[in-house]
């Protein structure tokens, strides 16, 4: 074990180095750029014994990525907003067909208004791609899932691709101290790959992804719906063993003073460590908040966060893209669902968006008026809570000319 | 905690200033640092700024220097492209800045009132031993002249990062700075 200065696209790097990755097939977009560029220099450097697959889109990033996966090999790509909103039509085929690729992807906005920076969105566009979807909270967490995701992924009774999402900029550009395991560890760890189910080898052929009709396309879905099902049962056994190999404690919620907390916010992603920043703050001035860290939101650990919020009377959601249209966020949502027949009233928050930062005064805000609710003050929660004023204002072209 | 913001234009080598900033104290010094980089429209010559935090213990904040303990300011002209780097300056906080020009140290001590001021002109030593005016490095030297991070960390973290013989040069850079470093 060594300590390592590493942004989050290193340690994503890192992982599939640690991986043994054999086909990479990515291309670059902002701010996963340095993953593609790394890797390729790591090929180039013999750094990694891998093929590097120059592709034109993310569309073909992933469609190599499969077909290699299907030879028998860890296939290693990695994308972020409109570059995964490109891939959207053959993420599915990487689930369908049970191709348990391993992907980081380092969120951003997706357009319009045009953004390169962070917000969750893009992932939350696929949060039915029958991927699994886990949230880093920090760096090290980023390479400890990436870790974690192989082993998940490729597990017999689950075989369902993974997303290690970490927060553009926040994460993939933010330098920490991460403890990096050995390889011998990490090879005891996670094994050899081998496909199972299907794969592509030229003495066994076999029909993959062929058209198929009603008569099993329910089945075949049911399928995936086990797998994940299966996935809530294996992760934290996956987790235990990742603790007795790496010393380190992953969760698939995490609980963070709250048994005693008189309200509680969940969060995602790297706003957490804020969160519970502010929770020791608030803390030390006798305020009773704590924070629930939803670390795999597919599968949605909807058991852990009902016991975890058992008898609380407030709970905040800050979600981190819009979920327009709907009644608030897509964490809320999964959160309000989680807790239904319980008489928890649960407030949706939206903030950070488009890279908008998440400081602790934001935080401190919505602790603020949790608490004004459970002291039986009922209020109507400031759902954007960092919005500004005026906002319709903004770039409204008639009223700038009127004011000139 | 320490909370340290650094203010200079694009192309002084300010995001990779934080960066082995973050690393001497990290690896070199058995504590914890997190750089938390702007990445905006940047180009050459435009103010860019970039936030690190310390701690003696693992670090939960994971968001932007509102408060910030110290300031440093690698290019004293910023002021005049409509950046405040009194933001959020609290009463005790340490402004580090690339001048020798009395004139511009007062004007940052009574405009902008920074009570306490370490002031080295990085940017000649930077000619002087690495042939360039980059004064990240150098300022990096007058950092470790406030006593928030030793000397020797900063010099090895440089070498690490720019290897043997720009390492050298920039390790020198900071050492004299370190050296010549005054309190205003």
């Amino acid at each position: 074990m060594t300590f390592k200065m590493l942004d989050g696209n290193a340690a994503a790097v890192e992982g599939m180095q640690l991986a043994r990755v054999g086909v990479i097939s990515a291309y670059p977009i902002t701010p996963q750029s340095a993953i593609a560029e790394k890797l390729s220099e790591m090929v180039d450097n013999d750094q990694i014994d891998a093929k590097y697959i120059r592709v034109e889109s993310e569309h073909t990033a992933m469609s190599a990525a499969i077909g290699a996966q299907l030879t028998g090999v860890r296939a290693a790509t990695a994308t972020s907003s409109v570059g995964l909103a490109l891939m959207h039509e053959v993420l599915g085929v990487a689930s369908g067909c049970r191709v348990p690729i391993v992907m980081p992807v380092v969120n951003r906005a997706l357009v319009s208004p045009w953004s390169l920076w962070c917000d969750h969105q893009d992932a939350m566009a696929e949060r039915d791609s029958g991927w699994l979807q886990f949230y880093s909270e920090n760096v090290q967490d980023v390479l400890d899932l990436m870790l974690m995701a192989y082993r998940v992924a490729e597990d017999e009774e689950i075989l369902l691709p993974a997303m290690v999402c970490l927060d553009g900029f926040f994460l993939s550009h933010s330098m920490q101290k991460v403890e990096c395991p050995d390889q011998a560890k990490v090879d005891s760890f996670l094994g050899k790959y081998t496909a199972k189910n299907t794969h592509l080898n030229p003495k066994d052929p076999m029909f993959i992804n062929d058209l198929t009709s009603s008569d099993e396309f329910t089945e075949m879905r049911y399928q995936q719906k086990v797998a994940f099902d299966n996935a809530l049962r294996i992760i934290p056994r996956v987790q235990a063993e990742f603790y007795e190999t790496f010393g380190r404690r992953l969760n698939l919620v995490e609980e963070y003073r709250t048994e005693d907390a008189e309200v509680v916010l969940v969060t995602l992603g790297s706003m957490s460590g804020t969160a519970k920043h502010v929770v020791n703050t608030l803390r030390a001035k006798g305020l009773k908040v704590g924070i629930l860290k939803i670390v795999s939101f597919r599968p949605f650990p909807d058991e852990l966060v009902r016991t975890a919020l058992r008898g609380k009377k407030v709970v905040g959601v800050l979600d981190r893209s819009a979920g327009l249209g709907a009644e608030g966020g897509p964490v809320w949502l999964e959160t309000t669902s989680a807790l239904k027949g319980t008489a928890t009233e649960v407030k949706s928050y939206i903030g950070g968006l488009g890279g908008r930062d998440i400081p602790e005064a934001t935080i401190e805000k919505i602790f603020a008026e949790l608490l004004e609710q459970y002291n039986n003050h009922p209020i109507e929660n400031t759902t954007w809570i960092d919005l500004k004023e005026n906002p319709l204002d903004i770039r409204q072209v008639d009223k700038l000319v009127q004011n000139l | 905690m320490i909370k340290i913001k650094f203010y200079g234009l694009g192309g002084q080598g300010i995001v990779t200033a934080a960066k082995i900033l973050s690393k001497a104290v990290s690896i070199h010094e058995g504590k914890y640092a997190i750089t938390i980089p702007a990445y905006g429209h940047e180009r050459r010559g435009a103010p860019v700024y970039t936030d690190i935090v310390i701690d003696d213990e693992k670090i939960l904040l994971n968001c932007f220097v509102y408060d910030p303990d110290i300031v440093l300011v690698m290019d004293e002209t910023i002021i005049e492209k409509n950046v405040d780097v009194s933001k959020g300056k609290k009463e005790n906080t340490l402004l580090v800045i690339n001048t020798d020009n009395t004139a511009t140290l007062e004007k940052y001590r009574d405009s902008y009132g920074f009570r306490r001021i370490f002031y080295v002109d990085a940017t000649k030593l930077a000619i002087q031993n690495i042939g360039r005016g980059i004064p990240n490095g150098a300022m990096l030297g007058a950092l470790a002249g406030t006593g928030i991070v030793n000397i020797d960390s900063i010099e090895l973290a440089l070498k690490e990062n720019f290897g043997v013989k720009a390492g050298d040069k920039n390790a020198k850079a900071a050492r004299d700075s370190y050296q010549y470093v005054r309190e205003f």
